[in-house]
């Protein structure tokens, strides 16, 4: 089978009974989802020239359709951010129908991963069975698994965890983030199957903090829980572990660049903070006198689309080189060190820094400024927006301007007027300085 | 109460609207997360998830009457 629609519907002709997607109170069958899919991509076929189809990625079960409909009419599927700003989605859009679209890409998807620069990664159909199949050969998807999502369906991390379900006849349930913990709770305590979930670090740490006794009294009914995207420390690490004995606990490495490249049970091998285990089936990986993680397979990007100077840039012989520095130990584990660059990871979002400095600087009243990464009780590493400015500056209005001229997760949690903005010599952002307060 | 409630949160989320009469709609995980562990450290209290409900946090008044519960329960 070539593609993740050609599991689709296998499986909607072996148990098209099957739950593949719940989502509040609606849950519709494999069979319901194939039917629906190429009824939808007859109407995509009518309504849309180009050669991919820019989506808005709801947490629904309408996103869902829409994705699978785009690729059985042999679009390129390109998930954006629920709430974009209307004038990005725009853009992009226009981005999408002025390029060049490789016939076997699959999917488009948006992020500011290896350069921090915003630019839309080009996944293609082998690279996404790839994915599924790494996931299901290390981690142990099943047929019999319900896989919660709670999670932006735009972003890797969570999109990802369709395309392994889909191929094995799994249930996926989509929850609309970890906003109501009780849901997800709930979510677990009532499935008759067994569930598992990927959780950023932040939501582990969440869950932790305030749904320790709840997490205990669904131990025996989760199987596994990934997490990436972001360092978890290594305290959460252990209290997970004590708290789910027998759950699989994995912290994987991965970008939408690379796609799925090691994973690491820590409940069962060793629980130490940047351990990402060893290579998974499809990929391999290599470290350069540096430190610098290389990476090649059946799961990289093809590439970004529009711009092959970026993309001869990161791909080189076949290998995807990204900024992440680590080591692998004796026993072939990968263990990350640090980042080269600029970029700030919130929450598993990498952020240009720049972007929202931008920004920020059209904002009347600011004379400079530099957003710089701060310490988060839940998110790890958050970040705040230091300003200068000859006047007060109402924070709540600088905030919602920020808002309204970035996505969500760009927006900074914390804001500081300063008296002085640090600068080099030759006038560049000192970004040092900041680091080594 | 409220006021000293109001002070901390506003400067924990500067972005989100105290006064609005929907507020669990306005936030989301990361800031009921950040309320809960503002408040439980602030005023000693225990929080958990089956605390984290749209009834609690559907205004700034229902939000200090449930510290106010917590409190009066850790008495």
């Amino acid at each position: 089978m070539k593609s993740l629609e050609d599991y689709l519907i296998a499986n909607a002709k072996i148990h098209p009974d099957k739950i593949a997607i719940s989502c509040g109170n609606r849950s519709i069958t494999y069979g319901e989802l194939a039917h629906m899919s190429l009824r939808r991509s007859e109407g995509i076929k009518e309504e849309i020239d180009s050669n991919a189809n820019v989506i808005r990625a709801s947490q629904s079960i309408e996103f869902l359709v829409e994705y699978f409909a785009t690729h059985l009419c042999g679009k390129a599927a390109v998930p954006l951010e629920q709430d974009i700003p209307i004038s990005d989605y725009e853009e992009i859009k226009r981005q999408v129908e002025s390029a060049t679209i490789p016939a076997d890409v699959s999917d488009i998807l948006y992020t500011t991963g290896t350069t921090g620069k915003r630019k839309g990664t080009m996944l293609s159909h082998d690279a996404i069975i790839a994915d599924a199949e790494n996931l299901i050969d290390a981690q142990g998807f099943s047929h019999d698994l319900n896989f919660i999502i709670a999670g932006p369906l735009n972003h890797i991390g969570s999109l990802s965890k369709i395309w392994p379900c889909i191929m094995i006849g799994a249930t996926v349930t989509v929850l609309e983030g970890m906003k109501d913990m009780n849901l997800f709770f709930e979510t677990v305590r009532n499935s008759s199957e067994k569930t598992a979930t990927f959780l950023v670090p932040a939501s582990i740490r969440m869950l932790l903090q305030f749904g320790r006794s709840q997490l205990e009294s669904i131990k025996d009914k989760i199987d596994f829980i990934e997490t990436g995207a972001a360092p978890i420390s290594q305290s959460d690490m252990e209290s997970l572990c004590a708290l789910l004995p027998h759950t699989r606990l994995y912290n994987t490495y991965a970008s939408t660049e690379t796609g799925i490249i090691c994973t690491h049970d820590y409940n069962s091998d060793i629980c130490v903070a940047g351990c990402l285990g060893k290579v998974m089936k499809n990929s391999d990986l290599s470290i350069d006198e540096d430190g610098i993680i290389s990476c090649g397979g059946r799961t990289l990007m093809s590439g970004y689309l529009g711009d092959e100077a970026l993309t001869s840039e990161v791909i080189k012989d076949n290998r995807v080189y990204t900024q992440d520095v680590g080591r692998l130990d004796e026993n072939g584990r990968l263990h990350l060190t640090g980042r080269k660059g600029d970029i700030i990871n919130v929450g598993g979002f990498k952020i240009n820094p720049v972007d929202v400095e931008n920004v920020a600087k059209g904002y009347p009243g600011i004379i400079d400024c530099i957003c710089i990464p701060d310490r988060h009780p839940v998110l790890g590493t958050a970040m705040r927006l230091l300003y200068e400015s000859d006047r007060d500056i109402n924070r709540k209005e600088l905030g919602l301007y920020l808002m309204n001229n970035l996505e969500r997760h760009k927006v900074p949690q914390f804001f500081s007027q300063v008296q002085r903005i640090n600068r080099t010599y030759n006038g560049k952002l000192d970004r040092k300085s900041y680091l080594q307060v | 109460m409220k006021q000293h409630i109001l002070t901390m949160l506003e400067d924990l989320l500067p972005m989100v609207d105290f006064d609005s009469d929907f507020l669990f709609a306005e936030l989301d995980s990361l800031g009921v997360t950040s309320i809960m562990m503002t408040l439980s450290a602030e005023y000693g209290i225990s929080l958990e998830a089956c605390d984290a409900t749209p009834k609690n946090f559907k205004t700034l008044d229902s939000i200090v009457e449930m510290v106010q519960t917590k409190m009066a329960e850790k008495r």
